[in-house]
């Protein structure tokens, strides 16, 4: 059994360690590039989600290197995330390949399945299994401190090359990393390279959060590397939604009696009370969260025909207006020419740059 | 008396008959927005989002034309219409894509239709919606069990090939020698809505074809072909679809299936792939995929309908004068994955 697993944005660091420590063979996909894209979209239905599109293309390229096994969670929400795991599963078999897929739902639905189905991938190794859930999760708590000090840094320096460079030499390094503990220590040491970087101090750059889609916003290859860009043209960016924040909410909270996306539910709720499906109230009540931390703008990035972020996109419309926080939506599908995208979050930063001076000059007076 | 309107839309065609049988024996006078025509397309997309799907763009036109006619709109937000599943995320939001995209003077009725944990939910919506006309718990109770027989009733109806625009609308049901018969799998708001379908049904009925509809097809049946299905499925709304797909693929009658969808319907993306795929594998008879949007050019629609119902016609000639064992050599009858 070699496993294998799509690309989520950084998700693969904690994937890898999970089976590096339960001495699991694995293979992580090569990285999503415009050809995977191209596998999988050629194969998929005209009218489905980006996501979709690019896991497909994913297991094609892992099928292809020797993967016969394929790990992906599972849910039974609205959202069309569900049923991608028998239809993907479908059409492989109708391209010819023989895999295997393990889909894991939530416990709630099925907890026998989903107990076989982690003794499957542990090879009886359960309780060692839920050991190694767990460093994972330490390794996304490290992960996002990374990505932290990276939008923090990268706004501020004059040298944006040298963060590309370290981050590029950190993809390769983890790769050679085995098990959490080694990735934890290569994760700390990128950090602190980063922290040696020259910066200035004074500058005050323009606060941008991300909110939309999970799928879109973590994986940078779906949205066209949205955070470097904006980080390059100087705006220092936060990421509403991450796989820690995803783990945090739907296993450890959970699994301790606890209820997720508290925050979230509580500031959403005067616009939308019940859950409808997908990330909806998360996007809701992060665009508030956001506007009440006093950043400049926000972005929402998701798919085409997304349902539930459509749904959000009507609400966060009467959001602008209620908090006066301009929000550039962006629709995220197979285009992969970037000189449109780029022209877009030049004009939104330009706009955001100019209301926050204006602004300041009407404080002055 | 209060006036309360109903967008003429979405589930309109499924739960008419309930909503408006309750309404009035609370003392309320329903109106109802008119059918459809290009003004309320026009109106609705212009006002409604650009990537929602279309006949939520009609729905945002239908309420558009109701909003300063009448004191309440209703817009139930369908969160659930059966245990354990759901319909579409949009459906749950319909009442804040309404409220949030249309500057509306009449205020929302936006009570939730959950069941998928129990019924419970949807008796106390009932009731909130019962006490805000201010009627009194026993009175909310006798409209409720009047509600929920007339609803049986235009189940049964439905079941037994009528269609809903004979029953609600007292048209005139047409009587046509039928040569043979197809499946139409489609949401109920493309299907009976004539000018979204840009008249498909009549146009089926001038060649005396016949129809079969998922209204028309047992829910016992489709629960049934569904389970044999690898995973649930936990949207009632594509469920309907697939289970009625899969049913008519066994029927030897039935000579060809018409998929019809709109355009960025989230749903059929992957539940019509399903049934083509599917379909591709057992299935020996046509079967084509028809997608609508705002377009109104009804050339292009025409000619592939034609071509289907050519195709259909074709092949059941062939059929007949080639029946080696007593059965038509295109059925299919191998089982299901």
């Amino acid at each position: 059994m070699i496993i294998t697993y799509p690309h989520m944005g950084e998700a693969y660091i904690a994937v890898k360690g999970i089976f590096d420590n339960l001495g699991i063979k694995s293979i992580i996909a090569p990285f999503t590039t415009e050809d995977t894209l191209r596998l999988g979209s050629r194969e998929s239905p005209e009218c489905v989600c980006l996501p979709f599109k690019i896991t497909l293309g994913n297991y094609i390229k892992s099928i292809e290197a020797g993967a016969d096994t394929i790990v992906i969670t599972g849910s039974c929400g609205p959202c069309r995330f569900g049923y991608y795991g028998p239809l993907q599963k479908q059409i492989l078999q109708d391209m010819g390949y023989d895999v295997d897929f393990i889909i894991i739902d939530p416990p709630k639905e099925n907890p026998l399945d989903f107990l076989h189905n982690i003794k499957k991938l542990s090879n009886g190794k359960t309780s060692k299994a839920i050991k190694s859930i767990y460093d994972a999760y330490k390794v996304c708590i490290e992960i996002d401190k990374l990505n932290e000090i990276q939008y923090y840094v990268r706004p501020r320096t004059k040298n944006k090359s040298i963060i590309n460079n370290i981050m590029y030499n950190f993809k390769r390094e983890v790769l050679d990393a085995h098990g959490t503990k080694e990735i934890i220590e290569v994760i700390k040491a990128t950090g602190n390279k980063l922290l040696s970087i020259p910066i200035d101090k004074n500058t005050k750059p323009l606060k941008i959060g991300i909110i939309g889609e999970i799928y879109t916003i973590i994986e940078p290859f779906s949205n066209l590397n949205v955070e470097e860009r904006l980080g390059n043209m100087g705006a220092e960016i936060h990421r509403s939604m991450t796989i820690k924040h995803w783990a945090e909410n739907n296993l450890i909270m959970p699994a301790t009696g606890r209820k997720g996306y508290k925050m979230e539910k509580r500031l959403s709720n005067p616009y939308i009370p019940v859950l409808i499906g997908g990330h909806t109230q998360q996007c809701i009540g992060h665009a508030i969260n956001y506007a009440n931390l006093n950043y400049d703008g926000l972005v929402q990035i998701y798919p085409m025909t997304c349902m539930p972020e459509i749904v959000s996109r009507t609400i966060l419309s009467q959001i602008e207006k209620d908090y006066n926080i301009p929000i550039l939506y962006l629709i995220v599908d197979e285009q992969v020419g970037e000189a449109g995208y780029q022209t877009r979050l030049e004009a939104f930063v330009d706009y955001l740059r100019e209301r926050k001076y204006n602004h300041k000059l009407s404080e002055k007076f | 008396m209060k006036r309360i309107g109903i967008p003429r839309g979405l589930y309109y065609y499924k739960y008419y008959p309930f909503a408006k049988i309750f309404l009035t024996e609370l003392g309320a006078e329903v109106v109802l927005s008119p059918e459809t025509n290009k003004e309320i397309l026009d109106i609705g997309s212009k006002y409604c989002i650009d990537d929602a799907c279309l006949p939520v763009k009609v729905y945002h036109g239908h309420v558009y034309f109701l909003k300063d006619k009448v004191d309440y709109v209703l817009i139930p937000r369908f969160t659930s219409i059966s245990a354990k599943e759901y319909i579409c995320p949009k459906f749950g939001g319909l009442p804040e894509m309404v409220r949030y995209s249309i500057p509306m003077n009449s205020p929302i009725i936006d009570i939730e239709i959950n069941l998928y944990k129990n019924k419970f939910n949807l008796y106390k919506s009932l009731f909130s919606l019962g006490n805000m006309l201010g009627a009194n718990p026993i009175q909310i109770k006798k409209a409720i069990n009047k509600a929920f027989k007339t609803h049986y009733v235009y189940k049964k109806d439905l079941l037994n090939g009528n269609l809903p625009a004979v029953l609600i609308e007292n048209k005139k049901p047409v009587k046509i020698k039928t040569k043979s018969i197809v499946g139409i799998v489609s949401h109920p708001y493309l299907l009976y809505d004539s000018f979204i379908n840009m008249n498909l049904l009549k146009k089926l009925s001038g060649r005396c074809i016949k129809y079969i509809t998922p209204e028309m097809i047992d829910s016992q049946i489709i629960d049934n072909l569904c389970n044999e299905l690898e995973k649930r499925i936990f949207w009632s709304s594509s469920k309907e679809l697939i289970g009625s797909a899969l049913y008519m693929m066994n029927i030897n009658r039935i000579e060809g299936i018409l998929l019809l969808t709109s355009f960025a319907c989230g749903i059929d993306s992957l539940s019509l792939e399903l049934i083509i795929r599917i379909a591709n594998k057992i299935y020996n008879k046509p079967i084509m995929m028809l997608t609508l949007d705002e377009h109104t050019g009804e050339a292009n629609f025409n000619t592939r309908l034609e071509a289907f119902m050519d195709l259909v016609e074709r092949r059941q000639n062939l059929d007949n004068n080639l029946s080696p064992y007593g059965r038509g050599i295109y059925c299919s009858e191998r089982n299901i994955r």
